[in-house]
């Protein structure tokens, strides 16, 4: 098994621009829908609205921040290169098994997801694998779930929600299986 | 009670890797890991939470239930999957909204549709990352199998009255 040289751990991630596109879309809309509710309703509303928020936020931050930790700290406990190469070697439903817990587990938006799931294919995981891959990572992302999900949702909704997708990235990956080895007998 | 129940297991589980992580240097490459992550993190989640509890303000809360409460049936799960690939932004705009109509009426079944077909339909995600590096045929192979996922997880919650 030849993984990169410099699997060095410590080497910190990519840093990204706080400041970013998506960041001033999501101010412009904060801004617009404080303008409206000022409009509609007054300033005052709009105010104690956005301090009731903070509130929100204030009681929320001891669950963001170990959410942060925890995701932080996956990378260094599961390394990347580690992880793709198994999933490459194993088939079957090992391979399958593998591949959506990776997808769940290995943290990164769809910038790293996509091409570590191209890169995966390309290594020599199959079709099923692959998407269980990508599906694993669209449904039960836990970084996604731990900052975001749990920020906004009841703990029961999303933990219901977990529970009925957690099939999901195995029956994606043994329909994509099938579909794919039908397409191959019937063609020529 | 929900908060602290949540923050309790997300402790317990922060505890459970501060223990596996094992050594100092990476129990410190963890700490600095995480701090870079807030950095980026921590503005978007102050600029959404205010953002969506306006917006809460301004959606039509009329409109909410009557398109996506009890009532609506599965009319209102068809439309809940029919809005998450055009959601803008990024994750904590799907969820802000789906929050905000929960508040306004809106079933549970019908924001965890919304919110799954979200997940695995975004349209931002599919054309800009998946297209270039998957390829047309795979994805559309993914999408074509995926494409019952929400409206299965809004119908079984809707079903059994889940959540």
């Amino acid at each position: 098994m030849s993984s990169a040289p410099h699997t060095n751990t410590d080497s910190p991630p990519p840093r990204r621009k706080i400041i970013d596109g998506g960041f001033i879309v999501l101010l412009a809309v904060t801004l617009l829908a404080a303008a409206l509710v000022t409009a509609k309703y007054g300033a005052a509303h709009a105010l104690a609205t956005a301090l009731g928020a903070l509130g929100f936020i204030a009681v929320l931050l001891p669950k963001v921040g170990a959410g942060l930790f925890v995701a932080a700290a996956i990378p260094l406990l599961l390394p990347r290169e580690k992880v793709s190469a198994l999933i490459g070697q194993e088939s079957g439903w090992r391979g399958l098994l593998l591949a959506s817990a990776a997808g769940a587990l290995l943290p990164g938006g769809p910038g790293m997801t996509f091409p570590l799931a191209a890169a995966l294919f390309a290594a020599g995981a199959d079709i099923g694998a692959t998407l269980a891959f990508v599906t694993g990572w669209s449904l039960l992302s836990l970084n996604r779930t731990l900052i975001w999900e749990l920020s906004f949702l009841d703990w029961h909704l999303v933990a219901l929600r977990i529970a009925l997708c957690l099939p999901a990235p195995l029956a994606v990956g043994l329909a994509a299986r099938a579909l794919t080895l039908r397409r191959r007998r019937a063609g020529p | 009670m929900n908060i602290v129940i949540g923050t309790v297991l997300l402790f317990a589980l922060a505890a459970l890797t501060w223990h596996k992580l094992a050594t100092p240097s990476s129990r410190r490459a963890a700490l600095t890991g995480a701090a870079n992550l807030a950095a980026f993190t921590l503005p978007r989640l102050f600029t959404a939470m205010i953002g969506a509890a306006l917006l809460a303000e301004l959606m039509p809360a009329d409109q909410i239930r009557a398109l996506f409460g009890a009532g609506a049936g599965l009319t209102a799960l068809l439309l809940a999957t029919l809005l998450g690939p055009v959601t803008p932004g990024g994750a904590f705009v799907s969820f802000a909204l789906a929050a905000a109509a929960l508040k306004l009426g809106a079933t549970p079944a019908a924001a965890l549709t919304y919110v799954t077909s979200w997940s695995l339909f975004s349209l931002t995600k599919l054309l800009a990352y998946e297209l270039p590096f998957m390829g047309g045929r795979t994805m559309a192979l993914r999408l074509a199998i995926s494409l019952p996922i929400p409206l299965v997880v809004g119908g079984l919650v809707m079903a059994f009255r889940l959540g």
